[in-house]
């Protein structure tokens, strides 16, 4: 004899609006995005049907694949440099700052997350301009001018404004974590320091390291800001190729094509990541 | 001492990686008050120019409007959606769980432009694009996941028993929701709400798309920006930092302080 | 006699394939002073929490005042708990927190104060009563947390270990304060605890939980003097226990033999047969220690091995023949003028009256 279930209306409370919510205004636009992928575009007006002519035109042009090329290198490349950049300054806040300067640090490093990227995306603009700041002091020591506004080197400047602090966050956690007595121990037995680096710390900050780069790869790899103000967009990363194709086209299907491969590297690459960063190191089956 | 070297030697590449990390924020405000309309060093005049500019601009005005309307708006929706789910994550266990959290803290995750796609073609399919709230709904789905992660964390500091100990007294489950729950989870509330206020002031990419011709303020940059060097940038750029690192600052110092207090 | 205030009728709990609570078939009376003992994870706090409404018995019956209460939501229950955590509401004075409960119920602000005032002087922490209970010590809230669940009048109060985060001489103190209490309001007390010394300090009588069944239930005293079975004997502890077979019963006692000798045991009141394995018990401090040999029947020999010291009992541990080990309590005085050294040979002796034969070898 069980007794019969009763609708829990208060659970149901807390637990029913994010799931609407988020069905209506989530996972509605991902699937709709996906079904007008395949819709066509006539006269500047999107009409219902099932056609692979967008996603045809897309994967058979040179311009996307040269674009999702470019992305790709220029995301890995800026997340490898702000992993390296990041590196010693994380070292230094996990080893030998104290636990409070390293509270503060995390808590100074949190704040630009949540200030207008794109005035700071400006400033740099301003700074890193032909006759901007930068130029202007290197101009004392006679140096320069150097051109480094629409280059790959503003492009990743600005990436970097976006990934530096959340690499340096991410890897000062992680390393603060570690048993400092292993350390110790490598130390004692005759371990180099940078042999310490490389044997001991970052086997032991694998996961929290893969972690931290790819988030780096994916502020970088979805942001348009950058490539688009720093970089000059003479080489149209995929953010770009959407805003052109949205804003300017209409061809909303079209961006829709560009968006969803877009969403398969980078589901591909996250998950690649997340199995090699939790995969245990051989030997260590126990 | 050869430790002391290196600890000197390594405080200051910290140093340098904070300059970076910074400098954009210090010479906006710098550049913000300063009379050249393309700023260089040496640097100009102190002016007040491009505020007397942007505070005689009416668009701007309508564009702060729009972005308190939008962050307030969104901060309410998002913090109630994320308690909700923080608190069923909390109490809760059942089948789909995992697919159940899954569904709000995945946002983030997708890069903004292609959920400023996404949201553009649905949202005008079902007819609710073009419009202030369209900004609102397509921020509340993007900042719950903020708001949910720190009343999570709020909930995780609490006395399990507590909860239980309202029912044992004769609270009823909603009883204890607003005698206890609610109460306990206010420093995180409040926090939430900064917070999740700061990422909707500042979030463009799908305030851009979605919104039609309701301009909040990142859009107006965005568009001078477009445009050309225009020092008035500076001058929004500030006040907008000042807005959101208030609403970060106040939000962390509020949770960080009930932490410390809960802990001693 | 009067019919019980709470009955549990073959009472069972799992969580998944862990059984918490076996088959429990218990009755709690009016104005007792109850206290169910035993180790973690046996089932004693699942209990407790049953009866709070905070769990639902998996099969069996749980009635409170003759009425079935599986069902009933906790805050549909008279049934206030000391939580081992206190579970104090850390944004709350003092004074608000003892309020809480009447506030739920829909007592008017004006009584709620003055009543919760009342148990704050009563609890003598009144000068505390608009301080923050974040702010106040171990004990203060420890009263807190009384006043919060007897300010709302209860028949039956419920505690789980809320001694167990004091110290040592604050919980002599607050076992005054909780016999005293339970005897002026003359209400019913459940207490669980996994110490021995609370338990039988202040319950009337005593559950001992072991793995979700109960080992034994009887007054303080009984538990001591005649443990029911070797779970209980070995968790009350302090008790010899030596085993072997039944080989007379007569009228003065059994009369059984064992790799240590024969012992001659108190009759218990279930039959024997000859040739059946029995245990029997012997309390430490109803042992007596020579030099020479006893006249007395039940007599061992044994080696010294070690003393503990508390305050003036001496515990002192022995072993004897086959690797039995002996305990023996007795004043320090006594001991001094035995005058041991280790390693020498003693005797050990008690009365018939004193050996305990078990109810069962388990």
């Amino acid at each position: 004899m069980k007794a019969q279930r009763k609708i829990d209306v208060y659970a149901l409370t807390w637990r029913l609006p994010i799931i609407l919510w988020q069905l209506l205004f989530f996972v509605g636009p991902v699937v709709f995005m996906i079904v007008i992928s395949f819709f066509v575009v006539k006269n500047y007006r999107m009409t219902e049907a099932f056609e692979f002519v967008n996603w045809e035109r897309m994967l058979t042009r040179g311009y996307f694949w040269d674009s999702y090329w470019y992305t790709l290198f220029i995301a890995s490349l800026s997340a490898t440099i702000a992993m390296i950049v990041a590196f010693p300054a994380s070292w230094a806040l996990a080893f030998r700052a104290s636990e409070t300067q390293r509270r503060w640090a995390v808590f100074l490093l949190i704040i630009p997350f949540f200030t207008s990227y794109l005035v700071r995306t400006f400033s740099w603009y301003v700074i890193l301009a032909e006759s901007g700041v930068l130029n202007a002091i290197l101009g004392y020591v006679g140096l320069g001018p150097f051109k480094m506004l629409n280059t790959h080197f503003g492009t990743i400047i600005g990436y970097l404004t976006l990934t530096l602090p959340l690499a340096v966050i991410l890897q000062t956690i992680t390393m603060a974590n570690i048993d400092k007595t292993l350390i110790e121990a490598a130390r004692n037995l005759g371990c180099k320091p940078l042999a310490t680096i490389w044997r001991v710390v970052l086997p032991l900050s694998k996961t929290g390291f893969i972690v931290a780069a790819l988030f780096c790869f994916i502020l970088a790899f979805g942001d348009f800001v950058a490539p688009f103000y720093l970089g000059g967009s003479q080489e149209p990363t995929l953010p770009i190729l959407i805003l052109d194709t949205t804003k300017s086209g209409q061809q909303w299907p079209r961006a829709a094509v560009v968006a969803i491969m877009m969403m398969a590297t980078l589901f591909t690459i996250a998950f690649t990541a997340i199995v090699l960063a939790y995969r245990k190191p051989k030997g260590t089956n126990a | 001492m050869k430790v002391r070297g290196s600890n000197v030697a390594l405080g200051l590449y910290v140093a340098l990686i904070f300059t970076f990390v910074f400098a954009p924020i210090v010479f906006s405000l710098v550049f913000s008050f300063n009379s050249q309309r393309f700023p260089t060093i040496p640097l100009g005049e102190f002016s007040t120019e491009w505020y007397v500019k942007i505070f005689n601009d009416e668009d701007v005005w309508k564009a702060v409007r729009n972005s308190v309307i939008v962050s307030t708006s969104t901060a309410v929706l998002a913090t109630v959606l994320g308690f909700c789910t923080a608190y069923t994550d909390f109490r809760y266990n059942f089948r789909f769980k995992g697919p159940y959290l899954a569904l709000i803290l995945l946002p983030p995750t997708i890069p903004l432009i292609i959920m400023a796609l996404a949201m553009l073609a649905w949202l005008s399919r079902i007819g609710m694009s073009g419009q202030l709230w369209s900004i609102i709904l397509a921020h509340s789905v993007l900042t719950a996941p903020f708001a949910m992660a720190i009343i999570r964390l709020r909930l995780h500091q609490m006395d399990p028993d507590l909860e239980a100990a309202a029912w044992n007294l004769g609270g009823t489950e909603w009883q204890a929701m607003r005698h206890v729950i609610v109460p306990f989870c206010a420093p995180a509330i409040v926090s939430a709400l900064c917070l999740t206020a700061a990422v909707s002031f500042d979030e463009f990419a799908v305030a851009w798309f979605v919104s039609g011709l309701n301009k909040t303020v990142p859009i107006v940059i965005l568009e001078i920006v477009q445009g050309n060097i225009d020092p008035t940038v500076n001058a929004i750029g500030t006040f907008v930092f000042l807005t959101s690192m208030t609403l970060v600052i106040l939000a962390q110092l509020i949770f960080i302080s009930r932490q410390i207090k809960s802990h001693s | 006699m009067t019919a019980p205030l709470v009955t549990f009728q073959n009472v069972q709990k799992w969580f998944g394939d862990f059984v918490a609570v076996r088959d429990m078939t218990l009755d709690i009376h009016e104005g007792e002073f109850l206290a169910i003992m035993g180790s973690s994870g046996c089932g004693k706090t699942t209990t407790l929490r049953m009866l709070a409404g905070l769990e639902t018995p998996t099969a069996g019956e749980i009635r409170i005042g003759g009425r079935l209460m599986n069902d009933v939501k906790p805050h549909d229950r008279d049934t206030p708990l000391v939580w081992q955590s206190l579970a104090l509401f850390p944004y709350l004075t003092a004074r608000e927190n003892v309020e809480f409960g009447l506030k739920m119920r829909g007592v008017s602000p004006n009584e709620r104060k003055t009543r919760a005032l009342d148990w704050l002087d009563r609890m003598q922490i009144s000068e505390f009563a608009e301080r923050n209970v974040a702010t106040l010590s171990g004990g203060q809230k420890q009263r807190v947390a009384l006043a919060r669940s007897l300010v709302m009048e209860p028949q039956m109060l419920l505690l789980d270990e809320p001694l167990s985060a004091l110290d040592a001489n604050l919980v002599i103190r607050m076992q005054g304060v909780l016999i005293q209490l339970q005897k002026e309001l003359g209400i019913t007390f459940v207490y669980v605890t996994h110490s021995q010394s609370e338990a039988f300090a202040m319950a009337d009588r005593v559950v001992i939980m072991s793995q979700g069944d109960i080992a034994q239930i009887g007054a303080p005293k009984d538990i001591y003097r005649a443990p029911a079975n070797r779970f209980v004997a070995e968790f009350v502890g302090r008790n010899n226990i030596l085993s072997g077979k039944v080989t007379d019963i007569g009228a003065k006692g059994v009369e059984i033999s064992a790799q240590q000798g024969t012992f001659v045991a108190a009759n218990p009141n279930r039959p024997l047969s000859a040739g059946q394995s029995v245990s029997f018990t012997v309390s430490a401090d109803l042992v007596s220690l020579s030099t020479e040999e006893p006249k007395t029947k039940n007599k061992a020999q044994a080696t010294l091995i070690s003393e503990e010291f508390i305050g003036s009992i001496v515990t002192v541990f022995l072993e004897g023949a086959a690797g039995q080990d002996y305990k023996v309590q007795m004043q320090e005085r006594a001991l001094a003028a035995l005058d041991l050294v280790p390693g020498r040979d003693v005797w050990l002796s008690w009365d018939i009256e004193n050996a305990n034969i078990l109810e069962s070898d388990l």
